[in-house]
């Protein structure tokens, strides 16, 4: 009874600390720190942790219990431990996949396409495609008269030769490029408008058109060893710039993230100086 | 009977894989689509399922052996018969293990025919031929040092204890081949620099070596070796646990309280390499392309190592409140004493190795040296200052040292999943404020950079091995009377052993997501739809469900083996009687 009423003694000072602890955390990750509410939330946790941790080490020792208690005690701390598991990682912030699928396929799209398996899909979507088209033509020729036929087989025609006109511009060029700088996720290393990497791994580039030609840059970009930014020894001798982009990029991706990045003119924001090294 | 079931559950197991070989020789093999989970949830479950088995039953004959020495050598029936209870565990479990494993590769076969057929025939000697023969000789051996436990003992004891030396070299090799593969797809071998590029290199000049020796292969052997070890112990504790809850006698007790101390301390000692060897897989990682480095840490899987980061500081409070409870019932603790400055130490170190470090990044010299002279400081300094604190005080102060480390390690440096999607006005990156301590200033925003990350681990690991020297101190130097350990610590032990499984689920899918939308990375593009990072919400459904399943089935073998052939054999009691702390 005697050590019953001690340890109450316990939960009440400890709960009182933790309580203590848990607003100060609170305050200091609000207004010191300015987390965002689930981290407040964490550190608040953690001092709720501590709490229990400290109660926990003052507990009398639990009494024994065994057969059909001590199972339903262990499925029941299964339960509890799992669930906490889960609701700890589901009240974290959440990465949305959506995001990640729709640029996944606009990277992979273009390579299935260019395999062996691509190509006869992409013939078989053609193929059904057509007769799907062919098919409503027939339908709509049963219907009308002769003149009007020729004149649906005229348009057709037309049609195709419209869809076949070239897509891209010079514009289209500079967005694809820009496109292809969100793709290979090149904001990790680099700053383009203040936006991107938040740790120094590669230079700012807003005013790299002005401090490289094309070819120079298309240079570093198949051979990272040519170039080097001015400031970025270590990184360059560590080789983080990845050598990987003249096989996973093609030709045309590559001139047009070379177009883009030539638009990058802003002499405001100070860029590293390229040094060629190869 | 139940060694013939087993055999035949390793012949299947093997026959699976044989028939997955000649399969993938089949011109153009058909994709299969797995209802409900989705093929790419077929294989995680299953592949995990196998990892955790052969996790147990690689990791378990590492200490089995040594208890059997220790047992040996000191004429202690009690490691014997450990050593004995967890290889009759790791027999049951050897032949899931085979069986999940032929279930893998056909799963696998199914669900992806392209990508298997490619593995397998880049890799055609490790699974056609080292991999299966290592598995026959594996099996050979270990059913021999199963069956042969009895009839060598006394002077014929050193042939059985080469016998299950030879297991753990068969074990660590089997380890090692299989690893070369799973480390490929991760990190393909590249020729030299400015020479081939990737995908000629491996579909023209490389041999198996070349594909072997990548990048990532050592440093994964090493991490899984560490991890078999650290889970290998922490089932260990969990068998100890549930016998001690199912014991019948104050022998029982005594005998599975020390199991489980055993156990423990086996999982807790090999956790301490842990951090360090995962730090440096993910190290070879980022360097072999630099674009994972953000992935992992900053981008899609940022918040999987914020999970990361909470099991591991659990796991460290576990296992210290584990050594807390064991450490209570030993008489005389009140007496034991340690020096205030191991006190000052621990408390100075989340701070002063996380300014070194950021001062002189690992791995340059001073941030090796600066550290051992500030230990060496302590130490000395508490040679000539007599004051001391009592263990109790010290080994709060500890757990207060670990609830802080742990909350360094949280620490996020952005506040999204994703720095891809922060808003460009910087408002979601840590204020940089200061704070002054005169001498030096540290700086808010440091806390979420890898130093502090260092510092918080290292903190964690210092605590841990204060609190087990404070331990043996009151060992050897109080009374312990195994068998009364207050009943929560069985509690804690099962926790303990599921957490450990949880994170090695939540680390192993990092490890594989860190492929993005690859299978071989930079190499075999994935063109399936499911070809995306999974979010951190639906994973530890995955986790809980692969985790709760193992347990389920751990949880029979160990009912199965141990609870029904105790009632055969009686007369193996252990020595579980109260004991003078420490006496051998």
């Amino acid at each position: 009874m005697e050590a019953q009423r001690s340890f109450i003694g316990v939960v009440v000072k400890r709960g009182f600390q933790g309580i203590v602890a848990a607003v100060v955390m609170w305050l200091a990750s609000r207004y010191l720190f300015h987390f965002p509410p689930v981290f407040q939330v964490m550190f608040v946790l953690y001092a709720l942790l501590g709490t229990g941790v400290f109660i926990l080490l003052d507990a009398p020792s639990l009494s024994p219990v065994s057969g059909i208690k001590a199972i339903a005690l262990l499925v029941g701390f299964y339960v509890v431990v799992s669930l906490v598991f889960i609701a700890g990682a589901s009240a974290l912030p959440q990465y949305d996949p959506m995001v990640e699928k729709g640029k996944i396929e606009k990277i992979v799209k273009p390579k299935l396409a260019a395999t062996e398996k691509g190509k006869i899909e992409e013939l078989l979507k053609r193929t059904k495609e057509l007769d799907a088209e062919s098919q409503a033509i027939l339908k709509r020729l049963e219907t009308l008269g002769g003149e009007k036929a020729k004149r649906i087989e005229a348009s057709i025609g037309g049609g195709a030769s419209a869809g076949a006109a070239p897509r891209a511009g010079g514009g289209n060029l500079v967005a694809l490029g820009k496109e292809q700088y969100e793709l290979q996720e090149c904001y990790n290393c680099h700053k383009i408008g203040g936006k991107g990497s938040v740790k120094k791994r590669g230079p700012v580039l807003d005013n790299i058109g002005n401090l490289m030609k094309t070819e120079e840059m298309k240079e570093k970009l198949l051979n990272p060893r040519a170039w080097m930014a001015e400031g970025f020894e270590k990184e360059y001798n560590k080789k983080l710039m990845p050598d990987k982009y003249k096989e996973l990029m093609s030709d045309q991706e590559i001139d047009a993230l070379v177009a883009y990045l030539s638009t990058l003119k802003d002499a405001s924001v100070q860029t590293p100086k390229p040094v060629k090294k190869l | 009977m139940r060694g013939v079931l087993k055999i035949v559950l390793v012949v299947a197991g093997l026959l699976f894989i044989g028939t997955a070989v000649a399969y993938a020789q089949l011109p153009e093999p058909r994709a299969h689509e797995f209802p409900y989970l989705g093929n790419r949830g077929a294989v995680w479950v299953v592949a995990q399922l196998h990892i955790l088995f052969a996790a147990f039953i690689l990791g378990a004959p590492i200490f089995v052996v040594v208890s059997e020495i220790l047992g040996w050598k000191n004429q202690d029936v009690r490691y014997e018969r450990l050593a004995k209870e967890v290889t009759k565990v790791t027999v049951i479990l050897y032949s899931m293990t085979a069986l999940t494993g032929g279930l893998f590769i056909f799963v696998l076969l199914a669900t992806y025919p392209q990508l298997t057929a490619w593995l397998i025939n880049h890799f055609f000697a490790v699974f056609a031929v080292m991999y299966p023969l290592l598995f026959i000789f594996e099996t050979i051996v270990l059913y021999l040092y199963w069956y042969t436990w009895d009839a060598l003992q006394g002077p014929k004891k050193l042939r059985h204890i080469m016998l299950g030396v030879l297991l753990n070299i068969i074990g660590l090799a089997t380890l090692i081949v299989i690893d070369g593969p799973t480390a490929f797809m991760n990190t393909p071998a590249k020729f030299a620099e400015g020479g081939m590029d990737l995908k000629t290199f491996i579909e023209t000049t490389a041999t198996l070596w070349d594909k072997m020796n990548n990048y990532s292969w050592w440093p994964l052997n090493i991490h899984r070796t560490v991890g078999n070890v650290v889970f290998g112990g922490f089932i260990t504790g969990l068998i100890g646990a549930y016998l001690y809850l199912a014991a019948k006698n104050d022998e029982e007790r005594a005998f599975y309280d020390w199991f489980g101390f055993v156990g423990n301390l086996i999982g807790v000692g090999a956790l301490l390499a842990l951090p360090f060897a995962g730090y440096l897989l993910a190290y070879e990682l980022c360097d072999y392309d630099a674009s994972i480095c953000p992935y992992m840490m900053a981008d899609q899987l940022s918040m999987f190592f914020e999970m990361q980061g909470a099991m591991v500081g659990l796991i460290f409070l576990a296992s210290n409140y584990y050594i807390w409870l064991s450490m209570k019932r030993i008489e005389g603790l009140e007496q034991i004493r340690m020096r205030t400055t191991t006190l000052v130490l621990m408390a100075s170190i989340p701070v002063v190795f996380m300014l070194i470090w950021t001062k002189f990044p690992i791995p340059d010299k001073f941030a090796l040296i600066l550290p051992a002279v500030w230990v060496a400081l302590f130490v000395i300094a508490g040679r000539f200052l007599k004051w001391t604190v009592g263990a109790q005080t010290l080994v709060k102060v500890a757990f207060l040292m670990v609830i802080i480390g742990n909350a360094i390690w949280m620490t996020p440096h952005a506040f999204v999943a994703t720095q891809a999607l922060a808003p460009d006005d910087g408002s979601l990156s840590l204020p940089h404020g200061e704070l002054s301590l005169g001498f030096v200033t540290i700086s808010w925003g440091d806390l979420a950079l890898m130093p502090a990350k260092n510092a918080a681990a290292f903190t964690l690991v210092f605590v841990t091995v204060v609190n087990y020297i404070l331990y043996n101190r009151a060992l050897r130097q109080g009374r312990i009377t195994w068998g009364t350990i207050d009943f929560a610590a069985q509690f804690v032990l099962v926790f303990l052993a599921f957490s450990a499984i949880w994170t090695m689920t939540l680390m192993g899918a990092v490890r594989e997501l860190t492929r993005k939308y690859f299978h071989v990375f930079n190499l075999l593009y994935d063109f399936t739809p499911e070809s995306y990072t999974p979010t951190l919400a639906y994973s530890s459904w995955v986790f809980t469900g692969v985790t709760v399943t193992f347990y389920i089935i751990v949880s029979f073998a160990i009912v199965l083996t141990l609870r029904t052939g105790k009632e055969k054999a009686p007369a193996e009691a252990a020595k579980g009687v109260p004991a003078v702390a420490g006496a051998e």
